[in-house]
């Protein structure tokens, strides 16, 4: 990438805490304290479905495009702004600055992690968060287009560069193991 | 004489060393003269034939090669040395003369005239662009040898030295050569006058940075990049007159290179800077530090962002060289700080950040200089953080501050500690100490406001980790603080930060943190425990709990821990000994449960860190605890705190107790031990706090002792086993011991955690006291009666012989482990069992398990474990499993050895069986269609592990892919394992294919695997859909 940098100096953030799923002993559960790892004391049959959390774990760690930054550090995405339906998922992201040229980068980056990375059985709507961008509307559009999205992931310097961003998108969850 | 031409002749017509080696043999012992070789070379070396010249000139130089070193004579060597000198004039012979020049120079009677003759004579006639690599390297190794050798010679040839060296040098290529040639050059560098061929000598190293080169795959010579980089850094860095002409290059490369060019010239400036000295680098100050700048700000990596802080360093200190001892700062060290600070106005700034890190870089340099960062910055930001218009930036200001905090820490604790200064001796000893009113003002405040709080406890931390900077009443103020800080809300709810600060100050002064903060936790411990829907109460008493036990290490402090939770439980325990009802039953031993593990954790820790107040309680906690649950169990009916849970963890705190204690009083306590299990004494073991009613004997070992008292066994258990080899049990004879315990865990009223405890007991003692009297005809009656009795009486029930199994695993295992002859005939048995169609999976799992590690035989407990036990039981059984699988025709016996292999595999060590991989994967494959779970987990585990083994070849795992990524594909769907963790095993074994296995060969699966991998992202398990997601994104990426 030769062309201009967008925003130089971003504000970075703190890392949010891991989610707030509870263990079993607090909610009640079990009025032992487990000692066991995850995996067994989780009944078989329970199911758990995907939450707000699960999705937010799945794209925190994508990189900036930009900055050595984490797309959590830099606070364009956030466990609050993903909403999850039965077979819906919206989610919004915050460019770090109103002209920054990366938005539909970082939305298609987004968009291709979950859609290898959900069933297929979720729609998902990807937007910016509105206000925060100054061509908001053709953002939006380009994100959501199917047919638009297709014919970006046909280009291979695009996808070079995606591949680049997502390259990081797995090491948040390794890192908690 | 004869015998030489002969050898010349045939030599010549075929090449062969024997020729040549016959000859040396021959000057060796004399028979022969170099001479004479000449001579019988005679007409090929003045051939007019071009060949033959070359070949004669060719075997002379051979024979110069092998020839020992004292063979040669003065006038031999000035003869030769003339001679080859002669031959470079000639193209057909140059290159044996510089072969045979190669060897000759080594010779002990080269005088440094000829040195200087052979130089004259190379400058003159060899032209390196007309000659091949191998010539090449001879010309290098000619003046590498005679630099070792005449140095003073090669220095007195001056110019025409360097000059022709030059330009021999110049346009090298070959990394092989180039070794050579940068070594050479470092001599001439360091050791020659070169005031007059600086630029000479500049170009023909400088050309070479940075090394890109990259040696071709199965290169031979085995020349790594990091060779080269190492040999051309020395050459730059070896003197002073290239500051001036290097660093203009350095600077070039550092803005135009890609990544791993700019870490190159990074670690390269940080080795020259200080070779070039402080009036180079103070010329090219601002230009130096614009570009290290760029890195710093900007930074494109955190590798080339620490590399530009460690040269940014070295510039500093090296600019700063002669200007220390004037104790001012000035110049562009005080104007890099100034620029920093200035970037320090914006705080929430990712630059803020890296210009941080600047300061705590300066902070290691030197003392004045960190005195002079630390202040300008603390003040800049302190006042930035009383600006009631800077109030958003507060969060940042606190970052900033504490990684300054602990910066200076780790430099003041790194650095050696500082000899008493001539000027102000005082107060600089502790670079914080200027400082530390205003940051603790800023920190306390951080500590009012949610947003704040975190970061500024972790500064804190910092700063109560620096030693010497607070006082007693400093300490007591932040304990305070803390204090408030958790009175506000609930108090259980302390963060990590909170404790672990806490924790800091309790190691230097725990009075505060015993004064004002435990308090608060033990009386948010209820007294009674909370009804079973109150959960809130119950998570509430945990986490006061685990503050607890984080908080108490410290001897002081885990005094006072010990007394309150044990009166808690005293209180507990009166409704703990009833029978209970209701909801009690669970609560009740569930708090205490809880009671016990924090103490049981906090003792960990403690043995963990040889804390030496451990032993005592022996005399303060154990009677305690052996009270309690004796007394319980004297009861007629079931106590609620015999639970086997609270019985277990009671057992891991007597043995962490026991196993520190010194020989002498482990036998006291032994005897004790023994006296209450054995003899019924058990006011002697609980110090005086029990006395029992004669009506109700403690005979918990009796064939007809009661439930209760049967469980305190566990606690027996948990002591023997840390028992030290030395000690002597107090028991008449140690066999009739053992048998007492074997009949006691095979009575049929045993449950399972008290057989669990009587196995430990005998594993324990097997191993231990081997050679004492009475283990052996233990031993031999297990063989010749228990195992007819037991294991292979068939009229028995299943489950009585499953528990003689794991009985006989328990002892084969103490044998083994110690690796006694007598192990084989125990496992020898279990051989036997595989064909019993009632307990053969039992066997063969208890086969498998014989190779795993456990906690009872440990070096810990004082076990006796020889080295590579576990591989020698392996060679011993993996022949026979193997035999017995490979029968392939269906049968039971057949599977029953497949369960023994996979759990073979899953419980030794990977090393032992690294080689074996190839004959062992087909059974491994066919083991992975058995139905039983854990069995296909544990096998794709143990592929797992030798697929992530870099040293395992691949081959194995390549010609088997396809079967085995349908394998595990079946493996991961929920249809077909409805077992969470094989399915987890699986996508993991998945996800690391890709990296393993070429891409052709698995190229026909992939859209396969991501089609079936899409459907598992739907898994109903979160940590399955994480492994899928890992695998897929993984199979996404696989690319020719």
């Amino acid at each position: 990438m030769n062309g201009e940098i967008f925003n130089p100096n971003p504000t970075v953030f703190a890392l949010s805490k891991r989610s707030g799923r509870k263990s079993k002993f607090e909610t009640g559960r079990s009025l032992w304290i487990d000692n066991e790892g995850p995996l067994e004391q989780t009944d078989d049959s329970e199911v758990e479905s995907i939450d707000q959390d699960e999705i937010f774990d799945l794209i925190r760690s994508i990189a900036d495009p930009e900055h050595p930054n984490s797309l959590e550090e830099l606070r364009v995405v956030s466990a609050e702004q993903i909403d999850v339906g039965q077979n819906h998922v919206t989610i919004e992201f915050t460019p770090t600055v109103p002209h920054c040229g990366m938005s539909t980068l970082i939305g298609l980056s987004i968009r291709v992690r979950l859609l290898r990375s959900l069933p297929q059985r979720f729609k998902v709507d990807i937007k910016v968060k509105p206000g925060s961008h100054q061509s908001e509307l053709a953002v939006n559009k380009q994100l959501n287009d199917k047919e638009r999205v297709a014919a970006a992931l046909e280009n291979p310097a695009l996808v070079e560069t995606l591949e680049k961003c997502l390259e990081t998108a797995g090491m948040q969850s390794e890192l908690y193991d | 004489m004869e015998s030489v031409e002969r050898s010349v002749r045939s030599w010549l017509a075929s090449g062969k060393d024997t020729e040549l080696d016959e000859t040396v043999s021959g000057i060796i012992n004399g028979q022969i003269t170099l001479v004479d070789v000449v001579k019988a070379l005679g007409q090929y070396l003045t051939s007019e034939e071009d060949e033959l010249r070359s070949k004669g000139v060719d075997f002379l130089s051979s024979v110069l090669g092998k020839c020992p070193l004292d063979k040669l004579n003065r006038q031999a060597v000035r003869v030769l040395v003339a001679f080859h000198c002669s031959k470079l004039e000639d193209t057909e012979t140059i290159t044996p003369a510089l072969k045979g020049l190669a060897f000759l120079v080594k010779f002990p009677p080269v005088e440094p005239s000829d040195a200087s003759d052979i130089l004259s004579a190379l400058f003159k006639h060899v032209k390196m662009k007309a000659l091949v690599q191998s010539t090449r390297f001879f010309v290098f190794s000619i003046i590498d040898t005679l630099l070792v050798k005449h140095i003073k010679a090669l220095r007195d040839m001056g110019r025409e030295f360097l000059d022709g060296y030059v330009g021999l040098a110049e346009g090298e290529k070959d990394p092989r050569n180039l070794l050579l040639a940068f070594a050479i050059a470092r001599v001439l560098l360091t050791q020659f006058d070169i005031s007059h061929k600086t630029d000479d000598l500049f170009d023909i190293t400088f050309c070479y940075f940075p090394i890109t080169f990259r040696p071709p795959p199965g290169d031979p010579y085995g020349i790594s990049a990091e060779d080269l980089k190492k040999a051309l850094s020395a050459c730059l860095s070896a003197t002073p007159l290239f500051g001036r002409l290097g660093i203009p290059v350095f600077l070039e490369k550092l803005t135009a290179g890609s990544p791993t060019t700019k870490r190159d010239t990074l670690q390269t400036m940080t080795q020259c800077l200080p070779v070039y000295g402080a009036p180079v680098a103070r010329d090219f100050g601002r230009k130096i530090w614009s570009s290290l700048k760029l890195e710093i700000l900007q930074p494109i990596d955190p590798q080339t962002e620490s590399e530009a802080l460690s040269t940014l360093q070295v510039f500093v200190r090296t600019i700063q060289g002669s200007e220390a001892s004037s104790g001012e700062v000035a110049g562009l060290a005080k104007d890099i700080c100034e620029e920093c600070i200035a970037v320090l106005r914006e705080p929430e700034k990712a630059q803020a950040k890296a210009a941080m890190k600047v300061l705590c870089a300066f902070v290691t340099v030197s003392p004045t200089l960190s005195q002079f960062a630390i202040s300008q910055a603390t003040q800049h930001l302190v006042s930035l953080f009383h600006n009631p218009d800077e109030v958003p930036s507060r969060p940042a200001v606190i970052i900033l501050l504490s990684d300054l905090v602990h910066a200076t820490r780790d430099a003041s604790s790194t650095a050696p500690t500082p000899p008493s200064r001539m000027d102000n001796a005082t107060t600089d000893h502790v670079p914080l100490q200027p400082s530390k009113d205003d940051l603790l003002g800023v920190f306390t405040v951080g500590l009012k406001t949610p947003s704040t709080v975190e970061s500024a406890l972790r500064a804190l931390q910092g700063m109560v980790t620096t030693t010497g900077l607070f006082t007693d009443e400093e300490f007591g103020f932040i304990v305070h603080a803390v204090d408030e800080l958790i009175q506000g809300d609930n108090v259980e709810d302390i963060s990590d930060n909170a404790l672990s600060l806490l924790s800091a100050i309790s190691t230097t002064a725990p009075h505060h943190v015993a004064d004002q903060i435990l308090p608060l936790f033990f009386s948010s411990l209820p007294d009674r425990a909370p009804v079973k829907e109150a959960q809130d109460e119950r998570a509430a008493y945990w986490r006061a709990l685990s503050a607890l036990s984080t908080l108490c290490v410290h001897p002081a402090l885990f005094e006072i821990f010990v007394v309150r939770l044990t009166t808690k439980l005293d209180l507990l325990s009166g409704s703990l000994s009833g029978p209970g009802q209701g909801s009690e039953l669970e609560t009740v031993p569930a708090y205490a449960h809880s009671i016990l593990t924090a103490i049981s954790k906090t003792l960990a820790a403690k043995v963990e860190k040889k804390d030496a107040d451990v032993p005592k309680y022996v005399d303060r906690l154990l009677p305690w605890l052996f009270k309690l649950f004796i007394n319980a169990s004297l009861v007629k009916a079931a106590s609620l705190l015999l639970d086997p849970r609270l019985l277990q963890v009671a057992g891991r705190i007597i043995s962490l107790v026991v196993e520190t204690l010194p020989l002498e009083r482990q036998q006291r306590f032994t005897e004790l031990l023994f006296g209450a299990y054995l003899k019924g004494d058990v006011q002697a073991i609980t110090d005086g706090l029990l006395r029992i009613p004669s009506d109700t004997p403690f005979h918990p070992l009796n064939s007809d002792a009661t439930t209760p008292q049967r469980y305190t066994v566990v606690l027996f258990s948990a002591a023997v086993v840390s028992l030290r080899k030395e000690i002597t049990l107090p028991v008449e004879n140690l066999g009739t011991f053992l048998e007492l315990i074997t009949m006691w865990s095979d009575s049929r009223e045993a449950a399972q955690t008290q057989r669990e405890a009587a196995w430990h007991i005998l594993a324990s003692v097997v191993n231990k006291h081997t050679e004492e009297p009475g283990i052996s005809s233990f031993l031999t009656a297990r063989l010749d009666v228990y195992w007819l009795t037991a294991l292979g009486n068939r009229d028995a029930t299943a489950d009585t012989r499953r528990h003689s199994i794991s009985l006989w695993a328990w002892i084969t295992k103490a044998l083994l482990v110690r690796s006694h002859p007598i192990s084989s005939q125990f496992v020898d048995r279990f051989f036997e069992l595989l064909g019993d169609d009632a307990v053969d999976w039992d066997a063969a799992r208890a086969i498998g398990g014989l190779g795993s590690g456990d906690i009872v035989l440990t070096k810990r407990n004082f076990a006796v474990v020889k080295v590579l036990h576990a591989q020698k039981f392996f060679n011993m059984v993996l022949p026979r499993i193997l035999e017995g699988a490979k029968v392939c025709d269906g049968s039971r016996q057949e599977t029953a050895y497949l369960v023994a292999l996979a759990s073979l595999i899953d419980s030794v060590p990977k090393a032992t069986y690294r080689t074996e991989m190839s004959s062992l994967m087909p059974l491994l494959l066919r083991a992975l269609d058995l139905p039983d779970p854990t069995i296909r987990a544990s096998i794709i585990a143990t592929l797992t592990g030798t697929l992530k083994d870099v040293t395992s070849d691949s081959t194995t795992v390549s010609s088997y892919a396809s079967t085995l990524v349908l394998a595990m594909l079946k493996n991961c769907m929920l249809a077909d394992s409805p077992e969470p963790r094989v399915r987890t095993a699986a996508l993991r074994y998945l996800s690391l294919l890709p990296g393993t296995v070429r891409y052709d060969l698995l190229h026909p699966y992939k859209s396969q695997v991501l089609k079936e991998l899409a459907k598992v992202l739907d898994d109903p398990k979160r940590a399955v859909r994480k492994e899928a997601v890992y695998a897929r994104t993984n199979w996404f990426k696989y690319n020719g």
